[in-house]
């Protein structure tokens, strides 16, 4: 078991080599804006950003990966056939307009005829064949886009700018995945040619080309000057501001911090939680902290089909007895936001009716916990019931950074009687158990995505991981009604129907009590005070690079 | 001496062979799912038929006797395979990341061995406070972790001074702030060896004789106390010189610099099978001739070494 004050004094020490550097004075930067999708004024064009990038993805074709840094690289580098508008719902970018079947099965869409890839092929409805082809094809070894377009059976070039996608079965989600960067469009001459090249060397029609990149150090791209084509809700137009964007991954936190803050970047795509309060306090310098779409972070997975977790009352009791704004404060130093929610506010149909009853209750889990039959206690605290201690072992990567969350998780459970144990394990040693259900809890982590299915990513009993197919169901839940709720928001585009299901659908969860959702998952940014026109993408709240610019007189 | 050299390089290929051998089966014992490993880990999300793809394509449905086999046969026509996650030829991968670590580890030696020469002749064998001193300044050197002297390093020359810039990327003046991380502990470990010997060597008879003769201070340490130090401070350098390669990750990490000992610890973690060997076996490699090197450097330093074999 790992010591708690060990990590404690960890964390400590490294806030406070920040509040050495510069005077922490603002508290939390919990300020959450909305909106930012949009550019308000045009830009000057002109000079090269220099942004820092906490990792490496190892090779940059986004249908290949499943890494969350695509989703902003791929805006760099790649379009897509729709954009999310500010409210989430599916907006033209390739693709002009489209009509859906009313069986919700054929999709026609109508492309733009004036786009061409950096390769100086041509965008149309055969290159749009091709890139879904490549999605799926096993060969391509998708971890993701394959399978967010799972349901695709057949595409087919009606004429050089329509092309019609026919799906096995009605998929409401379709839209939104789209949209998504790991779906972004490639050069078609590429995918045939030399599929290999895609890793280390992408073509797409994005406002930037690759101009090199050099795996562990960084990678930097050109302005494509005759770039025309963002998508509309960007209010964007034209080529890019910038003539060059520099990244450069640096993995060291406190390196991060304390390399923008004296200005050798302007930018920085990851700011460590442990720095923002610093950052925020910095005049140099403008935070952003935003909130991602899709499942908030879970910092425990219960495994619902062994015990102790197959109770449901211990469940929720376990879940009762954290105090979510300590977590909070504990893993994002005051820039997370807690949540006892399945979905994250920001996701189109969220139910904030739905979050109330997970709410921090120490009384209640007590109570729950003396129902379940653990009345008795042992010489250290902790419940027992027929001699048996009340406890479970949580399975954690031993390179987790999240290990200061679960030992203050286990902190709290150690006050109503619950014996939380972590065992820390290689993450190959992790897969397997993962494959073989060979667990009590995991560490939950996040499920990032621009749709609310998210939920049937996590939760539907289909998605149950093993052997023979990847599954992020972690909590193993099979229950029917969950099941045939996120089986229907799949089958209908109807906005009336998909509100109602997916409303049924949270409150079943917090019923069910699978996990415990924690925090948000919050993209942390900051940047000099000269650099301007910072929007975000709809799909996942990370910045796009077309409509930055550089104020030199602010600098 | 050829004869020597030749079978100093048969143990070393024995050795290789060892390697690769031990590498291939700690890393396939482990237990985990190569499968779900390349695709990303535990964010991946594959399809059936994508899982079922990789099994194949990689071998991992066949036993691992054969896996082996199979490895060991293409390694001999030197062919290191594609890395799993990288996606790119493991050879193109090392060769582009070999030359940064090598530099760094060479100045980090010339570095480190030049101040230990430099400390040591100037003051074995002087005042006893300058001793107890040393013996503090030795041991702070080589126990304080890299990660620790590169911060520090990195907030005082880099953010606050703005004497270097953090980031290889940045131009030549990058290197010098690794440098003085990697060099600092081998520094304090050399100093050690090497003044300790020093002072024992300038009590024996013939530095007596070499005074009485009218030798300086200057010509008995370095004429005659130092060739004698050498050897039991060449021994340890070998070794230095191998754990730089680990010490390495941390400098790189903490610079932002590419480089072998980084490359390896994400393959490590990832479970980058080809990656992995293929490092491994470069850096024995490496290890090897740096003995022979070094043997051979005894005894041109002491000629008796090799009559005494």
């Amino acid at each position: 078991m790992l010591s708690r004050s060990t990590f404690l004094r960890g964390g400590v020490g490294l806030t406070a080599l920040f509040a050495s550097a510069r005077p922490v004075l603002a508290d939390a930067p919990l300020d959450l804006p909305v909106g930012g999708h949009r550019e308000i004024s045009p830009g000057r064009p002109g000079g090269t950003l220099r942004v820092s990038v906490a990792t490496d993805i190892g090779s940059l074709d986004p249908h290949a990966l499943s890494a969350t840094n695509v989703q902003w690289i791929g805006r760099i580098l790649f379009d897509n056939l729709v954009y999310l508008d500010e409210q989430g719902i599916p907006s033209p970018w390739l693709a002009k307009s489209w009509i859906i079947s009313p069986d919700g099965k054929t999709y026609t869409f109508s492309l733009r005829d004036d786009v061409t890839f950096s390769d100086g092929a041509k965008f149309n409805a055969e290159a749009v064949l091709i890139n879904l082809e490549h999605m799926r094809a096993p060969a391509t070894k998708s971890p993701l886009a394959g399978t967010y377009i799972q349901p695709y059976a057949s595409g087919r070039v009606v004429d050089e700018f329509t092309f019609e996608a026919t799906l096995r079965a009605a998929y409401s989600p379709f839209l939104n995945v789209l949209a998504q960067s790991w779906l972004a469009m490639e050069s078609p001459k590429t995918i045939t040619e030399c599929p290999a090249s895609l890793a280390y060397h992408p073509v797409g029609s994005g406002p930037f080309i690759l101009e090199s990149y050099k795996p562990q150090l960084g990678m930097s791209f050109i302005r494509r000057p005759d770039y025309n084509w963002s998508a509309p809700v960007t209010g964007h137009q034209g080529a890019a501001y910038l003539d060059r964007l520099e990244f450069e991954f640096v993995p060291d936190a406190s390196v991060r911090y304390f390399s923008l803050a004296s200005g050798e970047y302007d930018f920085t795509t990851d700011v460590p939680a442990q720095a923002a309060a610093a950052a925020q306090a910095d005049q140099a310098l403008t935070l952003t902290n935003r909130v991602r779409m899709g499942c908030p972070n879970r910092a425990i997975a219960f495994n619902v089909t062994k015990p102790p977790f197959d109770d449901l009352r211990v469940r929720r009791a376990t879940a009762l007895a954290m105090d979510r704004d300590g977590v909070a404060e504990i893993a994002g130093f005051g820039t997370y936001r807690p949540i006892a929610n399945f979905l994250s506010e920001t996701t189109q149909y969220y139910d904030a009716s739905a979050a109330s009853s997970l709410a921090y209750d120490p009384d209640e889990a007590n109570r729950l916990f003396d129902e379940a039959g653990w009345i008795g206690r042992d010489a250290d605290g902790y419940r027992n019931r027929n001699g048996e201690r009340l406890g479970a072992k949580i399975a954690i990567t031993s390179t987790l950074s999240s290990i200061p969350v679960i030992v203050e998780i286990q902190s709290d459970l150690r006050r109503v009687g619950f014996d939380l144990q972590l065992e820390a394990l290689p993450s190959g040693q992790l897969l397997q158990q993962r494959n073989a259900g060979q667990y009590q809890a995991m560490s939950g982590g996040v499920w990032h995505t621009n749709t609310p299915d998210a939920l049937y990513i996590n939760y539907h009993g289909s998605q149950i991981p093993g052997w023979k197919q990847g599954g992020q169901n972690t909590s193993r839940l099979n229950d029917p009604q969950l099941n045939t709720l996120l089986e229907q928001a799949r089958e209908t585009n109807d906005t009336g129907a998909l509100r109602s299901l997916y409303a049924q659908a949270q409150t079943r969860l917090i019923e069910l009590v699978p996990a415990v959702p924690l925090y948000d998952n919050h993209t942390v940014i900051a940047y000099g005070s000269h650099v301007r026109g910072v929007i975000y993408d709809t799909s996942h709240e990370t910045p796009h690079f077309e409509t930055i610019w550089l104020d030199e007189g602010a600098a | 001496m050829t004869r020597r050299l030749l079978g100093r390089l048969g143990a070393g290929l024995v050795v290789l062979w060892g390697t690769a051998t031990l590498v291939f089966f700690v890393i396939n014992l482990t237990p985990g799912d190569p499968a779900i490993t390349i695709l990303g880990g535990p964010d991946a999300l594959p399809t059936p038929a994508v899982l079922r793809q990789v099994r194949a394509e990689y071998g991992f449905d066949q036993p691992l006797w054969g896996q082996y086999l199979h490895y060991l046969g293409r390694l001999l026509h030197g062919d290191f395979g594609v890395s799993y996650r990288l996606h790119q030829p493991v050879l193109k991968l090392i060769a582009g990341q070999f030359g940064a670590t090598a530099t760094l580890a060479l100045w980090a030696m010339v570095l480190g061995s030049g101040l230990a020469l430099l400390v040591a002749l100037t003051t074995a064998k002087r005042a006893r406070w300058l001793t107890e001193l040393l013996t503090w300044a030795e041991v702070v050197l080589s126990s304080v972790p890299s990660f620790i002297t590169g911060l520090l390093l990195l907030l005082a020359f880099s953010f606050s001074l703005h004497l270097f810039p953090s980031s290889s990327t940045h131009g030549w003046t990058s290197i010098i702030l690794p440098t003085v991380t990697l060099a600092l502990p081998v520094a304090g470990v050399l100093i050690q060896v090497l003044r300790r010997e020093l002072e024992e060597i300038l009590e024996q008879p013939f530095i007596i004789t070499a005074r009485t003769r009218g030798l300086s201070e200057t010509g008995v340490r370095l004429g005659h106390a130092l060739r004698h130090a050498l050897i039991p401070t060449l021994t340890i350098l070998g070794v230095m010189f191998t754990t730089l390669l680990s010490t390495a990750v941390v400098v790189e990490t903490v610079f932002n610099r590419q480089g072998l000992g980084r490359m390896m610890s994400d393959a490590t973690t990832n479970r980058d099978v080809p990656l992995v060997l293929g490092i491994a076996l470069l850096v024995t490699s490496i290890n090897i001739l740096a003995n022979i090197v070094i043997d051979f450097i005894y005894v041109v330093v002491d000629p008796r070494t090799e009559r005494h074999e």
